[in-house]
């Protein structure tokens, strides 16, 4: 039985399923409910079990090589991913307005846009016709406290 | 029943509703031209702007934006050989070999007829057919209900795994644990919050949604360097051709747009079964009943093998409400999300829809009408308008679509905790979808999980604990059955293929 990518999948799924029975085991229900037919653990054993059984057998059948994961651009990936996150922080620091853009500028830059106007014109405008649509159409509140300091929203 | 068509063709006919049809039909279908993006991602990306609509006005630019996909998907299969939806592959076997002989624009009014054709037809198959199933729906207890999700749970990982059925429940029991986190609906006991408070009303379903399917789309794109080789200019008048269709061309694809929209409605009927296996089937179908000649042609341009799946696909969208509408089961991940958002509207789709709220019920299959023809005169003329979002770049395509992702699902709870979980979610899955775990099992194994377990619950205390419902209703009896014949056929598929190897 040789090692694959699948294989170690599976294997991760059935570690997770294996913890997922325990904690499911571990859910505290009222006194009155502990032997009941039917109570809160009951239906995640049950998909625990479902899981440990799937996963097992992908484990054991599974056959073959996958594609090598090294040909891909897990960097690009990844500092898109930390980008998001640092977009997600800095949201409600300085508001929906300059975090977006910042976002996007900074993610057309890194994927190799170097044109300024098409940096600009693919941000701020597209950032300021989604806030007025949803901000001036939709009535959808989004906290900004820079836009609220220029007086453009209340 | 006709008191229900007459509200749903008032609601439908309302210029607010026409106008979020137009408007789903051409988001539909811009999104769905883009390689990597298909419809699930297209009304993902639309739930969050729906949240301060009427539920029959979401329901409707919804539907209008998954045709609307389709659509657009057929368009990017034609042009440049990159399906932005699964449901449109086997539509570039003959449309994209028309399109390099220069008839581009034949093979595009092709489509364009074609997926009227078969979306209209099958439009009046589900008027037909849907309060129909919605009466005979009625009799189902929570025993049958609770069979009868099993059977969605398993056909979808049968169906839509191609070939990888233990992935597929792996990925659906994933699902169904992802959707017991937070409260249990009925002793409201936390489960699985880990003493988080952001875990403890739930994971969002719009979060899981936006993260496996348009975020992770857009890391995809980046992570396996997808090329897009289609400049702006590749989409003029010129370049396309003519979009006219000769009497005999039409002659030749009447008959197969009569066959292929049926089989089309009946296989979006099926559960898990969809608009990819539709145009399959229907293009295979077609293949083996044409003559010596006419076979010759598939795959070489021919107009049969472009009308076949483009008609089916479309019927198959329309089919696939059938099972969402009467028993509030989705029968494909489109549909799944399309259920997930209903439930977010505190609408229970279901065999009391159509008579609790008509307004919804036939709204919808009234406003399938409008989309088709909006498709049909909207779409057609402004191909070589539209097709130019092909020359997008990706540079530009991927922070946008990151960017709506993110606004969507942060605009909803305004909690950064949802950004950071999306982003975790969207990373896991584009390695899952790397090692081909199917991410369409785990969102229905999501959007089901509350409603299985409610009805598991009652049909167990309705039975003092035993699982004998099972095989004592009929109803139930026939669907366990079906889901033993789902397993053994993928037993002895698998033992096929490895024999094969």
């Amino acid at each position: 039985m040789g090692i694959s990518y699948t294989r170690i999948s599976a294997l991760i799924f059935l570690l997770l399923f294996v913890i997922y029975s325990y904690l499911a085991g571990e859910i505290k229900v009222f006194v009155f409910d502990e032997n009941a037919d039917f109570n809160a653990r009951t239906f995640p054993k049950l998909i625990s079990y479902l899981g440990i059984i799937v996963s097992f057998l992908t484990l054991v059948l599974s056959r073959g090589a996958d594609d090598p994961l090294g040909k891909y651009e897990w960097l690009k990936v990844l500092v898109l991913f930390v980008l998001v996150f640092t977009y997600g922080i800095i949201i409600k620091l300085v508001g929906f307005f300059i975090s977006t853009n910042l976002f996007l500028l900074v993610s057309y830059y890194y994927l190799g846009v170097r044109n300024y106007k098409v940096l600009l014109l693919c941000s701020i405008p597209v950032v300021a016709a989604l806030q007025f649509m949803l901000h001036g159409l939709l009535d959808v509140y989004i906290r900004d406290p820079f836009l609220q300091l220029l007086g453009i929203i209340s | 029943m006709i008191e229900g068509i007459w509200i749903g063709i008032n609601t439908a006919f309302s210029g607010y509703n026409i106008f979020m049809v137009m408007m789903g039909c051409f988001a539909g279908t811009i999104i769905g031209m883009l390689p990597g993006l298909g419809p699930m991602s297209a009304i993902a990306l639309m739930i969050p702007i729906t949240y301060g609509f009427d539920p029959a006005s979401a329901m409707i630019l919804m539907a209008g934006v998954y045709y609307g996909a389709i659509f657009g998907g057929s368009t990017s299969s034609i042009l440049i050989n990159a399906p932005g939806v699964a449901g449109t592959v086997s539509t570039s076997f003959d449309g994209y070999p028309m399109a390099k002989r220069g008839q581009a624009g034949k093979a595009l009014a092709i489509a364009a007829y074609s997926s009227f054709s078969g979306g209209t037809i099958a439009a009046i198959f589900l008027l037909i057919a849907a309060p129909q199933l919605a009466k005979v729906s009625l009799s189902f207890q929570s025993a049958d209900y609770f069979a009868l999700m099993c059977v969605g749970l398993l056909s979808i990982a049968a169906f839509a795994s191609k070939g990888q059925f233990l992935k597929a429940m792996v990925m659906t029991a994933l699902g169904l644990a992802l959707a017991t986190v937070g409260q249990d609906s009925l002793s409201d006991i936390t489960r699985f919050a880990f003493g988080n408070i952001n875990l403890m009303d739930g994971i969002s379903f719009v979060l899981l949604v936006m993260a496996t399917f348009a975020m992770s789309e857009a890391f995809m794109i980046v992570f396996k360097k997808m090329e897009i080789n289609f400049k702006a200019s590749d989409a003029s008048i010129d370049k396309l051709g003519s979009i006219k269709l000769s009497k005999e061309e039409v002659k030749e694809m009447v008959p197969v747009i009569g066959r292929t929209s049926v089989l089309g409605f009946l296989v979006g009927v099926l559960p898990g079964a969809g608009a990819t296996i539709a145009s399959f089937l229907a293009w295979g179908f077609e293949r083996s009943i044409a003559n010596v000649k006419d076979k010759l042609k598939f795959g070489n341009g021919s107009i049969k093998g472009l009308t076949a799946p483009e008609t089916a696909n479309n019927a198959a969208c329309t089919g696939s409400f059938v099972p969402l509408l009467t028993l509030g089961i989705p029968g494909s991940g489109t549909t799944a999300v399309m259920l997930g958002a209903l439930l977010s509207f505190g609408v229970q789709p279901g065999p009391r829809l159509y008579v609790e709220q008509p307004e919804i019920f036939w709204a919808v299959i009234v406003s399938m009408y409008i989309g088709n023809v909006v498709l049909l005169i909207l779409n057609l003329p402004l191909i070589p308008y539209i097709a130019r979002i092909l020359a997008i770049p990706k540079n530009i395509l991927v922070p946008l679509v990151l960017f709506f992702s993110v606004t969507g699902v942060y605009l909803i709870s305004f909690n950064s905790f949802d950004i950071y979980f999306m982003a975790i979610v969207a990373f896991i899955s584009l390695v899952l979808r790397t090692l081909n775990y199917p991410m369409p099992p785990l969102i229905l194994g999501f959007i089901l999980g509350g409603m299985l377990e409610k009805n598991l619950r009652r049909a167990l205390l309705i039975n003092d604990g035993s699982f004998s419902f099972l095989w004592e209703r009929p109803i139930s009896l026939a669907l366990f059955i079906l889901m033993i014949l789902i397993v053994l056929l993928q037993i002895y598929q698998g033992i096929k293929k490895r024999k094969i190897k």
